[in-house]
């Protein structure tokens, strides 16, 4: 594997290997140091009150590890699942630590070399994810596959306004009537 | 790295590792020698460890530290030979140079190994201490108990067991793997019960065999977690007598308990939140010297600090004779938050608890230690992540005690599971105190309900509407009664599962602090099934009930 440890948003200087995939139609590319495996798609449990991109976690041999849905954190309709499905584990830095987060495709297409003159910086506006999302654009024979940032898709300032939200999320009104008995009882209880 | 710089490091660790120790002493025995400054044996140990320091700093080429060391020594020296008692000020100038000695220490392994002009300064005063009591005699009289505060230790720890140094990160795994075997063997058993043959039951007779094993090895695992809540509890020795310090107030810390042991983990995680405790003691609980005196008090306020076991909980207690809590203003502070509604026959552990909102004081100034309002919110959010409890009891006049109650470890919990739809929930057996059917004609599709126990109305909570779980509820729901503190509700569901023992994992920092979400764990099937956080969600729903009627 050539130059493995690219700073952020630098667009690559030698040939290095990258991991393509399926969702939503759409070729996206991820750099192979990023990912460490890629397994088959196995039953999600759904976290209550996390953003809707949060597909869920599954267990990774023992291992809790949270699912993404790029599609739905790109703007479009949750993936489907098929037998093609697969997630793909991988280790992004959070605060400055690893963390191993799964990315849902609908399919993993190959591994390809390319070379930083393959590598098309990205136009400004065209494409369905915001460019900050995007280290370039890999061209696919006639088609071109968006590179991803992955630490930076799945950052942490996007991981924070996660929580931030999910704290928002827990004032959900109550609107029964029961609600006042529970306001009763929480003056008792608290 | 080559193997000598690989040898450095280690040399490094090991030295960081053993002066912070060290220097914990000697932190001890300073604040010791002020109230019983005879003990010459605790002057040697503490002598040793200045010696030690400074001989390793030489041998790793850090000569400003070594030579600050020195003069400590030789200022502890002049204790030792008895020409000088230690006095109030020569304790905090010592107090001080430890600190000095900590952050060196942390400064010369990072690579700057010169003195600072503060820590020059404080280097020179030292020596010339040293050196002007080194000639005169000792003047008996004056001793430190006269100023500052004051603190009693039964007894220092002997550490001459034979041990080994471990990473936690390395027990983790170990933990973590033998929650794995469990789930393991619990499928790897189901398959072989399933196969009915003779054969197959002879497979099962061994199975069990090595399961009873594996639970052997598990409860050692678990036991080489566990460690003495004593090292924690003397931290705040120090803390004490520099706050009462600093605030004209005497304060004696009793310690009891020293040797009762918990989790590695939990013991990190109580550091804080007691800080924070043994910090409000001294500042709101404990009176002036004057004051108490006046009250017929000993002028030096007592704060104990206790830990004992209770069944699969440790209980940890801090209590002063301080001047206990003001009921009528907390009452009225309450009010103004609007945390209370009109009725004064609120009870005491009732009214005590709301201290533990955000945003609570009742201090008229803020001081550098308390009253700005921050600070025990944190304290039952640390707890409340702990999974435990804490109680307030308060006398006006007469002190508080404040009592907190933990689970012995984080990573194994009795569960109780149950299902909504397709997913399955843990609730914590802790906390449940029965299940039942929901009946028929109390059952509605809202968030919140009322069903009866025994005549008695409790709301119960539907998990379904709550965690906007897909899928229609199903014809029959069920309650899992939980307790709170005093308060009982109901948590509906679809099914009851039964108890299980089962393995916390954590979910992760992405997914931490979910409001009502405890962590996970790895189901008999392999699922992943989320333990549900009881005191989270319930005060989730009274929030947001309290908020819906505002």
């Amino acid at each position: 594997m050539g130059a493995s440890n690219q700073g952020k948003n630098q667009l690559p200087r030698s040939t290095e290997q990258y991991l393509t995939f399926l969702t939503a139609g759409e070729e996206y590319a991820i750099s192979i140091v990023k990912v460490s495996e890629i397994v088959e798609y196995e039953a999600v449990t759904v976290v209550p009150n996390t953003p809707i991109w949060i597909r869920g976690v599954t267990n990774l041999r023992g291992k809790v590890v949270p699912v993404v849905d790029l599609a739905v954190k790109f703007g479009l309709p949750a993936s489907g699942i098929s037998k093609f499905s697969c997630i793909i584990i991988t280790e992004i830095m959070f605060q400055g630590e690893m963390m191993t987060m799964g990315v849902l495709a609908d399919s993993v297409s190959q591994v390809m070399d390319l070379s930083a003159d393959e590598i098309e910086p990205t136009p400004p506006f065209g494409t369905r994810v915001k460019t900050e999302y995007l280290l370039g654009m890999g061209a696919l024979g006639k088609k071109f596959c968006l590179i991803l940032d992955i630490d930076r898709v799945l950052s942490a300032d996007e991981l924070l306004a996660m929580t931030e939200s999910v704290t928002d999320d827990a004032a959900i009104g109550c609107r029964s009537k029961a609600a006042s008995a529970f306001a009763r009882h929480a003056e008792a209880g608290a | 790295m080559d193997l000598a710089d690989f040898d450095r490091d280690a040399v490094l660790a090991s030295f960081v590792v053993e002066s912070e120790e060290g220097l914990d002493l000697m932190e001890q025995v300073l604040v010791q020698m002020e109230s019983s400054p005879s003990d010459p044996e605790l002057l040697h140990s503490i002598f040793r460890v200045a010696h030690t320091i400074k001989g390793n700093a030489t041998s790793l080429g850090f000569n400003d530290l070594a030579g600050f060391a020195h003069v400590v020594e030789d200022l502890l020296d002049v204790f030792r030979e008895q020409q000088a008692l230690p006095t109030a000020d020569l304790i905090s100038l010592l107090l001080e140079a430890v600190d000095e000695l900590r952050s060196m220490i942390a400064g010369a392994t990072a690579g700057a190994r010169e003195l600072t002009p503060a820590q020059q300064e404080l280097k020179k005063e030292i020596a010339l201490e040293a050196e002007k009591r080194s000639k005169t005699a000792v003047v008996a009289g004056e001793v430190a108990a006269s100023s500052g505060a004051a603190v009693k230790v039964d007894g220092l720890p002997n550490a001459n067991h034979r041990t080994l140094r471990a990473d936690v990160e390395k027990l983790d795994h170990m933990l973590n793997l033998t929650g794995e075997i469990v789930i393991a063997q619990g499928r790897l058993r189901r398959m072989i019960e399933k196969l009915g043959t003779e054969q197959g039951s002879a497979i099962l007779e061994m199975h069990r065999e090595a399961e009873r094993l594996y639970m052997d090895l598990q409860s050692e695992v678990m036991s080489i977690r566990m460690v003495p809540i004593g090292p924690l509890f003397r931290q705040f020795i120090r803390s004490v007598r520099d706050m009462a310090k600093s605030h004209g107030k005497l304060a004696r810390l009793e310690v009891i308990g020293e040797d009762v042991e918990v989790d590695t983990t939990v013991l990190e995680q109580l550091k804080d939140p007691l800080l924070h405790l043994v910090r409000n003691a001294v500042d709101h609980g404990l009176e002036k010297p004057v004051v108490r005196k006046s009250q017929g008090k000993n002028p030096s306020g007592l704060i104990r600090l206790s830990a004992a076991h209770s069944g699969g909980n440790i209980i940890v207690t801090l209590q002063d004779d301080g001047a206990g809590f003001d009921r009528a203003r907390i009452l009225e502070k309450a009010r103004r938050l609007g945390l209370v509604s009109g009725k004064d026959d609120i009870r005491d552990e009732e009214l005590f608890g709301l201290v533990f909102h955000a945003g609570f004081t009742t201090a008229e100034s803020v001081t550098d230690l308390s009253g700005r309002g921050v600070g025990l919110d944190v304290v039952r959010r640390n707890i409340d992540g702990l999974r435990g409890t804490v109680d307030i009891a308060s006398t006006q006049g007469k002190g508080t005690t404040i009592t907190i109650r933990l689970p012995l470890t984080l990573a194994i919990i009795e569960g109780f599971s149950v299902k909504v739809g397709n997913e399955t929930f843990v609730v914590p057996l802790e906390h449940v105190t029965e299940c039942m059917e929901l009946p028929e004609e109390q059952r509605n599709s809202e968030e919140t309900g009322i069903f009866s126990v025994r005549g008695n109305a409790i709301p119960y909570v539907r998990l379904r509407r709550m965690f906007s779980l897909t899928g229609a509820a199903p014809k029959r729901e069920n309650i899992v009664v939980v307790k709170m503190n005093e308060f009982h509700a109901g948590i509906a569901v679809d099914e009851l599962l039964g108890g299980m023992q089962t393995v916390v994992k954590p979910l992760g920092k992405a997914l931490r602090g979910i409001p009502g979400i405890a962590g996970s764990t790895v189901l008999g099937d392999g699922r992943v099934g989320l333990i549900i956080d009881v005191p989270s969600l319930l005060r989730g729903v009274m929030q947001a009930s309290l908020q819906a009627q505002a």
